[in-house]
């Protein structure tokens, strides 16, 4: 393999080529290794990562898991998974539905409004934060599960109303007027005809959105306050101060919560890949 | 707010990990793409984009603890790294002072984001039509002079676009710096997100964190304007 | 730009904007008052500074057996850290979502509650003359007066003590530093002999506050200081200001293993080392004492001692002072069921629970009279108790002491006092400019 690779790139020297490899071999490492050991520390007991925190656990200690399982994470997890799972849910069925609408659809002022809610675009988290606790302490609704509820659903619209978009301004014409021909009504063209058609993009809007929801801090720390309800993010860190040094058991914690968004997205990645590949390069 | 040097020492963070973060996820990262897009193997490009990818789907709360100890000066990844090396005289406590801190912080998101623009520019180097470099190959164009004369040019959206996002991502940096140093030592590590949310919250001052909120808001807003025209301008262009 | 654009005078007084500007929130007076009838029903809320092991369970039993005798009464906590309760409390406030009971330091911190109108006056109940308020030691029921009323349930008594190492204090023939040179002396023997003299690690900004506020007591004197707690006749020009924080830097760079790079490290990890026998001593409140010396741990084999930080001699200041104050929780007045929470606190302080919370695995010396002694308490916590007693005064937390923007300005400056970014007089700048804003 290595010859008729040769003949073919026979303007790169083998020593660029080995540079390149060993490079990318290397980022691989950097990026592989701290994971590793994250994880390694996750099995080890606390005496042995104190004492040798560069090797290998001498023995798996699963009790670490158990242990940050029962003092917290398990609620924690609870709540991201609920959080996240409706949040997307929201977020994605509306972006998509206001996607429809901007692009395929005649209504008045459509420049306007796709300006205005790709304008949301621009709104910094931080900025809204200080009246955004007002208005959820004076609407009864400062650390409920609506909070983050609606929040991350807000936030997230105008960047996937914008993927999604994009998407639908591609798909032919054609396909509306057939469905209209066929007597289908606006709604029933978006449900039967274009959702189908986007799935590509709408998979990479979940995942996006997954991502998001799933590591969120600034909101979720500042509204909700502490006890059970708290998501992942903030409860990995008050794991981190109510554990003092037992700190494998943290480790367990921030491989509990790295899972499920990892096994996402290799299980996700051939669609993943391919929506953003239609719909991003916009 | 002009008087507070905190505050200057925030924003002057905020513009090194622009600086950094462009130089890495959008200059580095497509580079990057683009050696990983020139390789034969299909079944390589995937485990490598993958791979890189992964960081990513940590979420950076996860990613800024598990940098917290890798820097930890005695239990450490890092430190040990150097230990073993021979280079005991390098190692320190990276988050703990005031010169070292920020740039421990940048280099956590750098590791933490890269995987992610680089599989977007992937994506984008895979629009191209691969008529356009076979005939490069034929004209026997050499691997550096394709990504100038084809990738660059072609891939100058996406580019664009990224340049953009990655900095108005900087100035909105919050998490990881919560989570390594909550802005110490001394401020040091401060950004305006963490800033603004230790002013008002931490500090009582609600009017001053408002400031601050509309510096960010201003930066953004222009960042977002610039966008807006530079869309334009490629409509038109192309 | 014009600080404190929506503010008017005092720090506190943010929180409160917070919650008033939207809306009328006036307390009212007919639900606020301890003395009603208590109607047992309903839910109430308490957040507490006893999250994580070991502490967590406490409140978790104490709310058990309460809804056991009152089932219709639904206890809801919420359990924060010593690191995290800060944030907590000020979120909690400004988003008018303050629990009915909530855990309180002394000084400042209760100060702004309760100028804030989100305490309960509980005179009537916990008062000196009162059935309740004699159970207690009279100075932790003094701690949480202002302006002649009394608004707190001190629950626990808190200080500072240098845990250090018995055995390897015999091993090198040292004994207990009676001055701050000795001490210094002491950690030079230490370090020699290759362990670490204090372990110290700064994350959190505290631990350094803890050294610098105890070296403040001794070297300013007593009335200078509280002076300077208020904004508006705060001066901050004591030369003993200098003087403490230029001795705070020496310890820091001569006992402490990690020195400069103190700021990396977590207090916990400060905490283990000397558990684990590697360091001699290391700077704790008297609520650590039952977690460093666990039966699991080498130093309860080495053998667990504590002494004050030694005073430097000939210092200005009040040499027996020691830092620490109770700790305790308020009452918001705002709650729509007050007479339940005294009730439910009132559960709470009954000597058998004042005497569980006394002793081990809790270990904090409770506030209750005769609740600490050697028959439910730890030796060292006993004998940390009696130390308090002994006190001449007890001087409060220097953060808690402070207003938010004072204080918090005295924890990042010395963090750069740490790693030699700021001398001692930039310091004091830093916190007089501070203090100037803040008045």
């Amino acid at each position: 393999m290595v010859t008729k690779t040769m003949s073919k790139t026979k303007f790169m020297g083998s020593i660029g080529r080995i540079f390149i490899a060993s490079f990318l071999l290397c980022l691989a490492v950097v990026v592989i290794y701290p994971l590793l050991w994250m994880v390694m520390n996750g099995f080890k007991s606390n005496g042995d990562m104190l004492s040798s925190p560069f090797s290998w656990p001498r023995e798996l200690n699963w009790q670490n898991y158990v242990k940050a399982w029962n003092r917290g994470v398990s609620s924690y997890l609870t709540i991201s998974i609920l959080v996240t799972v409706t949040s997307t849910l929201t977020t994605i069925l509306i972006s998509a539905w206001a996607a429809y609408g901007l692009t395929r659809v005649a209504i008045p002022f459509n420049r306007l409004m796709t300006t205005l809610v790709l304008g949301g675009l621009m709104l910094a988290p931080a900025v809204a934060l200080v009246p955004l606790v007002k208005l959820f302490q004076a609407l009864g609704l400062y650390n409920t599960y609506w909070a983050l509820l609606i929040l991350y659903t807000a936030f997230r619209i105008p960047f996937c109303t914008f993927l999604i978009r994009s998407y639908m301004l591609d798909l032919p014409r054609e396909v509306d007027e057939a469905a209209e021909m066929d007597g289908a009504s606006p709604a029933a063209t978006f449900w039967r005809v274009i959702l189908p058609m986007c799935r590509p993009i709408i998979v990479s809007a979940v995942v996006l959105n997954v991502l998001f929801t799933w590591n969120e801090y600034l909101f979720a720390m500042v509204f909700t306050s502490g006890g059970d309800f708290q998501t992942l993010p903030v409860g990995l860190t008050s794991l981190m101060s109510k554990n003092g040094t037992d700190y494998p058991v943290v480790f367990a914690g921030m491989v509990i919560a790295a899972i499920p968004v990892v096994v996402l997205f290799f299980a996700s990645q051939r669609y993943f890949i391919r929506g953003l590949a239609d719909g991003m390069g916009k | 707010m002009m008087a507070d040097p905190v505050f200057w020492t925030a924003l002057i963070n905020n513009v090194f990990y622009a600086v950094v973060s462009v130089i890495v996820q959008v200059s580095g990262a497509l580079a990057l793409a683009a050696v990983i897009e020139g390789l034969r193997s299909e079944r390589l490009r995937g485990i490598l984009r993958a791979t890189y990818f992964i960081p990513s789907a940590i979420s950076l709360t996860v990613a800024g603890l598990l940098f917290y100890f890798i820097y930890e000066p005695e239990l450490g990844l890092l430190n040990g790294l150097l230990d073993s090396l021979g280079l005991n005289q390098l190692t320190q406590a990276w988050l703990g002072q005031e010169n070292t801190a920020i740039w421990g912080i940048i280099a956590m998101s750098q590791w933490q984001g890269f995987g992610y623009s680089t599989l977007l520019f992937a994506v984008a180097i895979q629009r191209i039509p691969s008529e356009l470099y076979d005939a490069a190959a034929i004209d026997g164009v050499g691997g550096l002079k394709k990504f100038w004369t084809i990738t660059m040019p072609l891939t100058r959206e996406m580019t664009g676009l990224m340049m953009i996002v990655t900095v108005a991502g900087s100035f909105q940096v919050f998490n990881e710096v919560m989570v390594m140093t909550s802005g110490g030592p001394n401020n040091s590590s401060q950004v305006l997100g963490t800033w603004l949310y230790r002013s008002g919250f931490v500090r009582n001052d609600f009017g001053y964190a408002a400031a601050i909120a509309t510096v960010i808001f201003v930066v953004t807003i222009v960042l977002a304007l610039i966008q807006l025209w530079y869309g334009r301008r490629r409509r038109v262009e192309w | 730009m014009k600080r404190r654009t929506f503010l008017t005078t005092a720090a506190a007084a943010a929180v409160v904007t917070m919650i008033s500007g939207c809306g009328s929130t006036a307390a009212a007076p007919s639900a606020a008052d301890p003395q009603a009838t208590v109607d047992y029903s309903g839910t109430l809320s308490v957040l507490t500074k006893f999250g994580g092991d070991p502490l967590q369970p406490y409140f978790e039993k104490i709310a058990k057996s309460y809804q056991k005798m009152h089932p219709e009464v639904k206890i809801q906590l919420i359990q924060e850290t010593d690191q995290s309760i800060k944030d907590k409390t000020k979120t909690l406030t400004a988003s008018g979502a303050l629990p009915d009971v909530y855990f309180s330091w002394t000084g400042n911190w209760a100060e702004n509650f309760v100028s804030g109108g989100l305490a309960a006056d509980l005179s009537a109940v916990i008062g000196p003359d009162s059935a309740w308020g004699k159970t207690f030691g009279a100075a932790s029921v003094d701690a949480f007066k202002f302006d002649g009323k009394y608004y707190g349930v001190p629950l626990y008594n808190d200080a500072k003590f240098m845990g250090y190492n018995k055995a390897i204090f015999s091993k090198l023939g040292i004994s207990v530093p009676s001055t701050f040179d000795e001490l210094l002396g002491v950690c030079a023997k230490i370090k020699s002999a290759g362990y670490e003299p204090i372990a110290f690690g700064n994350k959190d900004g505290w631990p350094a506050l803890h050294f610098v506020q105890q070296l403040l007591a001794y070297n300013v004197p007593a009335a200078i200081l509280a002076a300077d707690y208020i904004p508006s006749t705060a001066k901050f020009d004591d030369p003993g200001y200098v003087k403490a924080l230029g001795q705070f830097k020496e310890l820091a760079d001569q006992c402490t293993g990690s020195g400069a790079q103190s700021n990396g490290v977590l207090y916990s990890t400060a905490q283990q080392a000397l558990a684990s026998g590697q360091a001699a001593m290391y700077y704790q409140e008297i609520l650590e004492f039952d977690n460093v010396d666990a039966p699991a741990n080498q130093i309860s084999k080495d053998g667990f001692g504590f002494f004050q930080l030694p005073a430097p001699s000939g210092a200005s200041g009040d040499s027996k002072a020691l830092e620490g104050a109770p700790e305790g929780y308020l009452i918001n007045a705002k709650s729509k069921n007050v007479a339940l929470a005294v009730d439910f606190m009132k559960f709470v302080t009954e000597k058998e629970n004042a005497s569980l919370l006394s002793s081990a695995p809790y270990g904090q010396p409770s506030t209750v009279l005769g609740a600490v002694d050697s028959s439910n308490s730890s030796a060292s916590v006993a004998a940390g108790v009696e130390q308090i007693n002994k006190a001449d005064v007890l001087v409060p937390w220097l953060d808690t002491a402070n207003v938010p923007d004072v204080a918090d300005t005295w924890l990042s400056a010395t963090e750069g006092l740490i790693t030699g970014n700021l001398t001692p007089s930039q310091v004091m700048d830093q916190v007089r400019k501070a203090s100037a804003g803040a008045k």
